[in-house]
């Protein structure tokens, strides 16, 4: 007899949405379980730019998606300060540039409500260094930097101590359904390939580029279009502020700081299937070439990594699917006759919230909950171990190891032994099983110039010596990291970045020979 | 050393550094496996050489040398004897170093490295007991296993047969040492063994995240060996054989290992681990005093750059922190590495080779260098781009002609070797080393006015 596992609600998909409404229902006083497939933002919250919208980039496009920017950004200021960080943003022109939409901008700024100032080219140069000096305009807007991985980890974290539950590497593989809609949702864990079964009141499908196949086990067509996006890390910050190109979206565009790095991106290519894409040399070529038109430094940039993300568009229409609207798809599929499940795709990581409520709202009535949405007011408590994600958080420690018999595990991005053991200790709690993988997605370790080639090994030393990993899993774990390294490093590998991942390659085929063993 | 390599009728140029800079027979252009090899097949022939480069490039060096561990790549076992395949790979790359030279010349050039390595006093072991020199295989830090042509001596007892040891190892890690862990050798190589036993032992005055070269320093200290030994010996009975991370002294590992040996009563070995290595710090140290020894002279942390030949020298700049000076040499061997080394450099849109602007054999677009898995079975193509040459390692133009009748090329920068998938490194650097110096030495013996 398989496990079930009984919850009012089942979310399936722990990127931003999934968590955050996990959140927002656990705080409404209901009983949550949420699933994934893989381990939080694996989809698209982990895969963009980590820009916090002001909402100037939909000024044109689409009014109603810049004004929900603008009135969520100025909420998640409040509620999660430790998530962000108010860099401000600047919308640059360059010779060649659409005069007609850079004349318009300020007027549509203001008609979406959001605050715009005009620079001279000496006041953007001193707030922007970077900035191609033979730039035409410049405008300034509240845009800022968050980072998507520490939210998630403490929207769930918050959930959890609420009561809500979090199952990592477990998926769906179909409905039973009965006559009022879905009766249980079977479910396999990914690594183990046990399977077992959640029966809930409601099932909520936050599963973004996947929404269309997890409707698809209920008999429900979602019409769903894939953009890819790939974006580049840079090694060091270019800017302190976010650095839009002002014109119509387009590629490579927007310039994000993320703690000591910076992101460039993105592209916009329509893919078949949201699985295993990783950016191309292509894409790579086509960000930094215009890239630099607007940061001069992208051209000549050392880049560290290039990683892709699929946005997840309800649409069938033509054209660049970046003009589709951005405005998220909330779904209530009791008028297909399912009564008891909803989708929730699309959507704006800025506006993650706003989605998880009006989804969150959606499902009290449903379940005849009367508890309003305390999302909106109530701070995100600060969870310790979402302290390792942002690109030199350790500095932010200070470059203090709490302990000299504390062991340097990552010395590119400062992570020691203690931070593995913290998020070790925390990945176990939630029933997971620690590895190299799963310590990555927590942490910046294997993130910096060297890009996993000698903290990898270390780090499975370290989980060897502590008990976490036995017998010969540590070497198909580290294959794994180093392969899901690879995406986002083989597209950008030149100069510098080549021969550091040439390094990679003496080390652990040169020297370990992990090619010959068998995944 | 001595010069009774000097071939009749051949005379040294004396060396002079004046004011018109330095003068030599050959310059030696990186000091690398490849580099500090040819230096010392230069010397000991009794030309007046000259090693430009970076020796510390040699930390990066596991101390275990590679003839063929792995053909053709992406086949999931390791060779046994290299030579069976060495036909089948000079069909496949004609202008393979190995195809250019042949098994003896191979074999040649481990002899001369073996012997070279083991009178500076860091003897090697090759596969014993049979006929034809075979490859060995050794565990690593990871837990996994390799091939090896020739490896430390302090490596040797740990090798294993038809990949197995019957016996009982005892895996000992340092507490301090970073990235060595007892439980994950143990388990890793549990299979191989009859059994394996983990083991962590205390040294003292060892701090957390100890420099593997300051721990290896501290081995030589008696009191330390005696502190290692007491933990040793309660758990030594138990095992057949016991392994230690390759950390056990810099200067006299081989003393130090048989005495540790000794005292336990019981084969020890070391097993390599990621860099800095201190086999390769070893290696390093080793090269060094050959090339000292032979009156080889070696420029180390410099560049070289901006090479002119007049019709009969080479004449390059060696540049220094804050000054340069010139290189007059009749020969040069390129040995500079790939793209770690800086031998080659990737721009964003091709593969160029920096101190000659050789032509480089590469694929046609960045986008066909990787392979999208990191672990590829088949190796990423970039790896097997590089500079071709003649039979006599000279590199060639695009119409298939040398370049200069002496610039030789050697070592990892050649091109159709995918050492990393291979396990063909050592043996390419030593083998192109040694055929290049032999034929500048030849076309000299040849009088054709150099």
């Amino acid at each position: 007899m398989k496990k079930t596992i009984e919850t009012q609600v089942l979310i399936i998909g722990g990127g931003a949405t999934g968590t955050g409404l996990a959140r927002d229902l656990s705080l409404r006083g209901i009983d949550v379980v949420l699933v994934e497939k893989g381990d939080l933002n694996d989809g698209a919250s982990g895969a963009n730019h980590g820009l916090l919208h002001s909402g100037a980039r939909y000024v044109y496009s689409d009014v109603e998606a810049a004004m929900e920017c603008r009135s969520e950004g100025m909420i998640l200021k409040q509620i999660c300060p430790q998530c962000i960080e108010e860099t401000s943003g600047l919308f640059v022109a360059v010779p060649g540039d659409d005069e007609a939409y850079i004349a318009d901008f300020p007027e549509m700024c203001r008609k979406a409500k959001i605050p715009c100032r005009k620079l001279d080219m000496d006041a953007a140069l001193e707030k922007a260094p970077c900035l191609a000096p033979d730039a035409i305009a410049v405008y300034e807007v509240p845009d800022a930097a968050i980072d998507p991985f520490k939210l998630a980890i403490e929207n769930m974290t918050q959930a959890r101590g609420l009561g809500a539950q979090y199952i990592s590497h477990s998926q769906v593989l179909g409905f039973k359904m009965d006559k009022s809609g879905i009766g249980l949702a079977r479910i396999k864990d990914t690594r183990t390939r046990d399977e077992f079964s959640i029966r809930a009141q409601i099932y909520v499908s936050a599963s973004g580029a996947w929404a269309g196949g997890v409707a698809a086990m209920a008999g429900i067509d979602i019409p769903m279009v894939f953009s890819k996006g790939s974006l580049l890390v840079t090694g060091q910050r270019l800017a302190k502020p976010v650095i839009n190109r002002l014109r119509k979206a387009s590629d490579g565009d927007i310039l994000v700081p993320g703690g000591i790095v910076s992101i460039i991106g993105t592209t916009s290519v329509r893919v078949d299937c949201p699985d295993r894409i990783f950016p191309t040399v292509g894409e790579v070529d086509l960000i930094i070439n215009q890239g630099r038109q607007m940061v001069p430094d992208l051209g000549v940039r050392r880049y560290i990594r290039a990683y892709c993300g699929v946005r997840p568009l309800v649409s069938s229409k033509d054209g660049d699917d970046r003009t589709v609207t951005r405005g998220f798809a909330l779904l209530d599929h009791g008028e297909e006759g399912i009564h008891n499940f909803i989708t929730i795709t699309s959507g704006k990581l800025t506006t993650y919230r706003l989605m998880a409520e009006k989804t969150a709202d959606l499902v009290c009535g449903k379940l005849k909950v009367s508890e309003p949405c305390k999302t909106g007011k109530l701070p995100l408590p600060m969870a310790e171990t979402g302290d390792w994600t942002a690109p030199g958080a350790s500095l932010r420690h200070g470059f203090r190891l709490p302990d000299r018999n504390d062991k340097m595990i990552c010395e590119c991005e400062m992570v020691p032994a203690s931070a593995i053991d913290a998020i070790a200790a925390d990945v176990c709690r939630h029933r997971g099983r620690p590895d190299l993988l799963s310590i990555g997605l927590r942490s910046r370790m294997g993130k910096g110039p060297c890009q996993g080639s000698t903290c990898s090994a270390r780090a499975l030393a370290h989980l060897y010596d502590t008990g976490e990993i036995r017998g010969r899993d540590g070497i198909r774990d580290l294959t794994r990291f180093l392969n899901e390294r690879w995406k986002g490093e083989h597209s950008l590998l030149w100069g510098d970045s080549l021969a550091q991942s040439s390094l990679k390659e003496m080390i652990h085929c040169g020297l370990f020979c992990l090619e010959m063993e068998d995944e | 050393m001595n010069n009774s390599h000097v071939q009749p009728g051949f005379t040294s140029s004396c060396a002079q550094q004046n004011m018109e800079g330095i003068h030599c027979d050959l310059l030696v252009i990186g000091a690398g496996m490849a580099g500090m090899v040819a230096g010392a097949r230069a010397a000991v022939n009794g030309l007046d050489v000259v090693v430009a480069g970076n020796p510390s490039s040699l930390v990066f060096s596991s101390g275990i040398m590679d003839y063929l561990g792995v053909y053709p790549a992406g086949s999931k076992a390791f060779l046994d004897d290299p030579e069976e395949v060495l036909d089948r790979l000079a069909r496949d790359f004609p202008n393979h170093a190995y195809a250019l030279a042949g098994h003896d010349k191979i074999l040649d050039g481990f002899g001369f490295v073996k012997t070279m390595l083991e009178d500076a006093g860091l003897p090697y072991t090759q596969h014993s007991g049979a006929a034809i020199v075979k490859n060995m295989v050794v565990a690593t830090a990871m837990g996994t296993i390799r091939p090896g042509f020739m490896v430390p001596e302090t490596m040797a007892a740990g090798a294993l047969e038809n990949g197995e040891q019957k016996t009982t190892l005892l895996v000992v890690s340092i507490k301090g040492l970073n990235g060595f862990s007892a439980a994950q050798v143990a388990q890793g190589l549990a299979s191989r063994f009859a059994r394996t036993i983990p083991l962590e032992v205390e040294l003292p005055g060892i701090p957390t995240g100890v420099p593997p070269q300051i721990l290896a320093g501290r081995l030589e200290d008696v009191k330390i060996q005696d502190a290692l030994i007491s933990q040793l010996l309660s758990h030594a009975p138990k095992a057949d054989i016991i392994g230690l991370p390759a950390v056990c002294g810099i200067e006299d590992s081989p003393g130090i290992m048989a005495g540790l040996a000794a005292r336990v009563n019981r084969p020890l070995f070391e097993i390599p681990g990621p860099s800095p290595s201190i086999p390769g710090l070893r290696l390093k140290n080793a090269f060094e005093n050959v090339l000292a020894g032979t009156g080889a002279r070696l420029l180390s942390n410099i560049r070289i750059k901006a090479p002119v030949f007049d019709g009969k020298r080479f004449t390059l700049t060696a540049e220094f922190d804050t000054e340069s000076v010139q290189i007059r040499a009749k020969g040069v061997v390129l040995a500079t590495g790939r793209f770690f080394g800086k031998g080659l450099h990737a721009r964003r849109e091709r593969i160029v080779e920096p101190v000659f602007h050789l032509d480089v054999a590469q694929p046609t677009g960045r986008h066909l260098w990787h392979d999208n898995r990191f672990f590829t079975p088949k190796g990423h193509a970039i790896n097997r781009a590089g500079i071709e040459t003649d039979g006599l390692f000279r590199p060639l133009d695009e119409r298939g002609r040398p370049v200069y009748t002496h610039l030789y090329a050697a070592g990892s920068i050649l091109a159709h070797n995918d050492w990393a998938r291979l396990k063909s490194g050592s043996g390419t650097a030593i083998v192109s080393a040694c055929s290049a110096v032999d034929a500048f030495i030849e076309a000299r013996g040849g009088g054709d006015g150099i």
